[in-house]
């Protein structure tokens, strides 16, 4: 295949810094704790001193997306100034003489701290942030052994429970404005805002409506990006717990791509570590009777999606046809851009197929009474959790309705519980599993069979090179020479590229985070785009950034997992879906062709208009 | 006496002051202004600005934001007759909680000293008091704004006789 064109849109990646992109690359001499440098001109105190061997700390500053110096805890001391300077919004001057830990820099620091503290409620140790909190390390760090200012708030303030994927305590919130900065200028989203002034400034939404109520997405880069346990997610694990220990039930396990690159890092291993394997291995000994891949949907969602997408270039049908994995997005177009929903994919997500084919086909096969059956997702995403509990998505429900006469009252969802990779790690821990001792093992028969084409679903562009792939043979009837699709990958914001599909011309494009979302968006409603085929991912990075992912994920983070993703795909014997010799038994046993008829009623679905205001 | 609440100002009239704002900076605010003076209850619905955040282009949470950050803004309709007291510095040393203490006592309201709100409106819909943090006339402390003229060295006597004229049904305070 020819790849004709390839574009990489500069400037709309996500949150690009002004102070980056300085193209004159002068420079200015600086001391730093007495010791002289030569450092780039145009850079903050707090970015140049990074690069020298310094880390000073801060519980407000956001790299690639905002500063807003609202915590105070980066101050230095610079020679000549009247005060003490926030380093994150002073940039280095020539001669600056910087002094980053004098007695007054740590005095300012620390009572910087002690004040938020003073109302911050001190319940540690029953806090899921708890060991992974910054305000938690920034206190110790500094040694902050008393607290000398009175709590000032007198009541505590009602927590927001209105989300099926979020929880936020505005009694921890420090007022950092990390969560208002990403929702707006990561996601273009604006759920939330500061309301109110002085000491009764909250984060909230509009008339405190809660998260539940108003246009927000679920992405959950708030949790992500939250110094403190002030934006959480909505904890299923107790839940989860029962189900296993209930005789009664057979409880199934799928794992999103992601998870294999991330759930490491929380269990103490290194950034990006690939740990499929010992994933499994963990899953086991929690308890699940089959542990299966939602990469085995993935390679359905393609058959789904590719034989839509060449309905929709051989018929006619609504262009650009635009993926539909990334439950936040969906609700974004749901909300911001409700008349294009016709552009969107009609497939189900994998974790929405996985669970409607494992309580029909599996259980069917196997036995089993799809009301005994509870599916068990491990998501990177807390949107996957409102995704789980959307009225349409009782596929199984509906399969069964006549067959086994169920009354409303039997109604199931397709999954169960979506949990997030961190609620992962904290059974794993409650189970006393020494993760990094596992020795691997590998999925369940016949659910946990999947290709290359599925583990970079994880990928932002993974979906549109896995359709590809896909495409392309079916369609010209060919042996794809090169499976690699370089124009699609990497961590641009907007990335497009040109196929060749015998003699048409195929024109795809690939965004993540919803502000690019925006622009490719805009140009569908103006009658503009060129595409036929887009691919949007929620959040930065793609899954493998996710909301759900362990605490931090920053760009070098979503990098190393990126490289973790193409090198599963690349080890695996087959790179393709078409070729996933499972899915071939599913079509031929059950499902006949894809967009069959039962296809339709159990792995397609519709979508709601939803609005703003 | 008629307490119902009465029409705000509809989709079209909203538009009008947008237009008429289209271009100007800081504009957003002159519309908020504009828009609750035009309330005859002094305030901003809900519907209001979600009206006012569609035609704009504002994002709902970044509207009630400001709404919710000026004093200035309200949120729930107004009394008939608005009070305001100042509760500056230079009022406070002059006896402006003294002022205070004795209108909510003389409007049975106490309770709103205690609640930590810097608004309330009697239950007659009568008057609203509210307290702001300095209106710029120290010189002539304590000043109490009463339907929006400031009285410049006031006393408690002086804030009874005008209350309780106002209370008898008298016309708007010049």
């Amino acid at each position: 295949m020819e790849q004709t064109t390839v574009k990489k849109q500069d400037g709309i990646s996500p949150g690009t810094v002004s102070s980056s992109t300085h193209k004159e690359v002068s420079t200015c001499s600086i001391t730093v704790n007495g010791k002289s440098y030569t450092v780039p001109k145009g850079k903050t105190i707090l970015e140049a001193v990074s690069a020298l061997g310094y880390s000073i700390p801060t519980l407000c500053h956001l790299n690639e997306v905002s500063s807003n110096a609202s915590c105070g805890v980066c101050v230095v001391e610079v020679k000549g100034a009247k005060s003490l300077l926030r380093s994150c919004v002073t940039n280095v001057t020539e001669g600056m003489d910087i002094h980053l830990a004098t007695p007054r820099v740590l005095a300012a620091r620390r009572t910087n701290v002690e004040l938020l503290l003073a109302n911050h409620p001190k319940d540690c140790l029953s806090c899921i942030r708890n060991q992974n909190c910054e305000l938690q390390s920034i206190a110790s760090y500094l040694g902050i052994d008393d607290i000398r200012f009175a709590q000032t708030r007198k009541k505590l303030l009602p927590l927001d429970t209105t989300s099926e994927s979020l929880v936020r305590d505005p009694n921890k919130c420090i007022l950092c404005g990390r969560c208002v900065a990403v929702c707006s200028e990561v996601q273009g989203v604006n759920a939330i805002d500061v309301m109110g002034r002085g000491a009764k400034s909250q984060v909230a939404t509009f008339f405190f409506k809660g998260l539940g109520n108003v246009a927000c997405t679920n992405c959950g880069q708030c949790a992500l990006v939250c110094p403190t346990g002030a934006i959480v997610e909505k904890d299923h694990t107790k839940e989860v717990w029962k189900a296993l220990q209930d005789p009664k039930k057979v409880v199934v396990v799928q794992t999103a791509p992601a998870i294999r690159v991330g759930l490491g890092e929380a269990m103490g291993m290194d950034w990006g570590s690939l740990v499929t394997g010992k994933m499994v291995a963990a899953l086991r000994r929690l308890g699940f009777s089959k542990v299966f891949d939602t990469q085995f949907t993935a390679d359905l969602t393609i058959m789904e999606e590719g034989h839509e997408l060449i309905q929709r270039l051989s018929n006619g049908g609504k262009l650009p046809m635009i993926t539909s994995c990334s439950p936040g997005w969906i609700k974004f177009i749901e909300h911001f851009y409700p008349n294009s929903l016709a552009h969107v994919s009609t497939c189900k997500s994998p974790q929405q197929m996985f669970g409607a084919v494992a309580k029909t086909y599996y259980a069917e096969k196997m036995g089993i009474d799809p009301r005994d059956m509870v599916v068990v997702s491990i998501m990177p995403c807390t949107a996957k959790k409102y995704e789980a509990k959307r009225p349409e998505m009782m596929g199984a429900f509906h399969y069964w309705q006549a067959r086994l006469n169920l009354l409303e009252k039997d109604k199931f969802y397709d999954v169960d519980y979506a949990l997030t990779t961190r609620e992962l790690a904290r059974m794993l821990k409650q189970a006393s599993i020494k993760f990094d001792a596992l020795e691997e093992e590998e999925f369940d028969d016949p659910l946990g069979h999947s290709t290359g084409a599925a583990v970079i679903f994880g990928a932002t562009g993974g979906v549109m090179e896995a359709a590809l792939r896909t495409a392309y043979e079916v369609v010209t009837k060919k042996h794809l020479q090169s499976v690699d699709f370089q124009a699609v990958r990497g961590l641009e914001g907007i990335k497009s590229a040109e196929v060749d599909l015998n003699g048409t011309k195929l024109k795809v494009a690939v965004a993540h985070t919803l502000k690019n979302a925006r622009i490719l968006l805009e140009q569908i409603e103006k009658g503009e785009s060129p595409y036929a085929f887009i691919e949007i991912m929620t959040c930065p990075g793609g899954c493998l950034g996710g909301g759900g992912q362990p605490i931090p994920t920053t760009t070098e983070i979503r990098k190393k997992r990126a490289e973790s993703i193409y090198r599963e795909d690349a080890g695996k014997g087959i790179r393709k879906s078409h070729e996933n010799p499972v899915i071939q038994k599913l079509y031929k046993e059950f499902l006949r062709e894809p967009l069959s008829h039962v296809s339709h009623e159990l792995l397609h679905t519709d979508y709601t208009k939803r609005g703003v205001y | 006496m008629n307490t119902s609440v009465m029409p705000a100002a509809s989709e079209q009239q909203i538009l009008d002051i947008i237009n008429r704002f289209q271009g100007k900076p800081g504009a957003l605010l002159g519309i908020l202004e504009t828009v609750q003076e035009s309330n005859p209850h002094k305030f901003l619905s809900e519907e209001t600005l979600q009206l006012i955040a569609k035609h704009t282009g504002t994002p709902l949470s970044r509207i009630y934001s400001l709404a919710t950050f000026y004093s200035f803004f309200n949120l729930q309709p107004q009394g008939e007759h608005s009070i305001v007291v100042c509760r500056g510095t230079a009022c406070h040393t002059r006896g402006s909680r003294v002022l205070l203490e004795d209108l909510t006592y003389l409007l049975d309201c106490a309770d709103f000293l205690e609640s930590g709100e810097n608004s309330f409106t009697t239950k007659d819909k009568k008057f609203t008091i509210k307290t702001v943090a300095c209106f710029g006339q120290c010189a002539l402390a304590p000043v109490v704004s009463i339907d929006g003229v400031i009285h410049s060295r006031i006393t408690s006597a002086r804030l009874k006789g005008i209350i309780e004229k106002l209370a008898k049904g008298g016309k708007k305070h010049e």
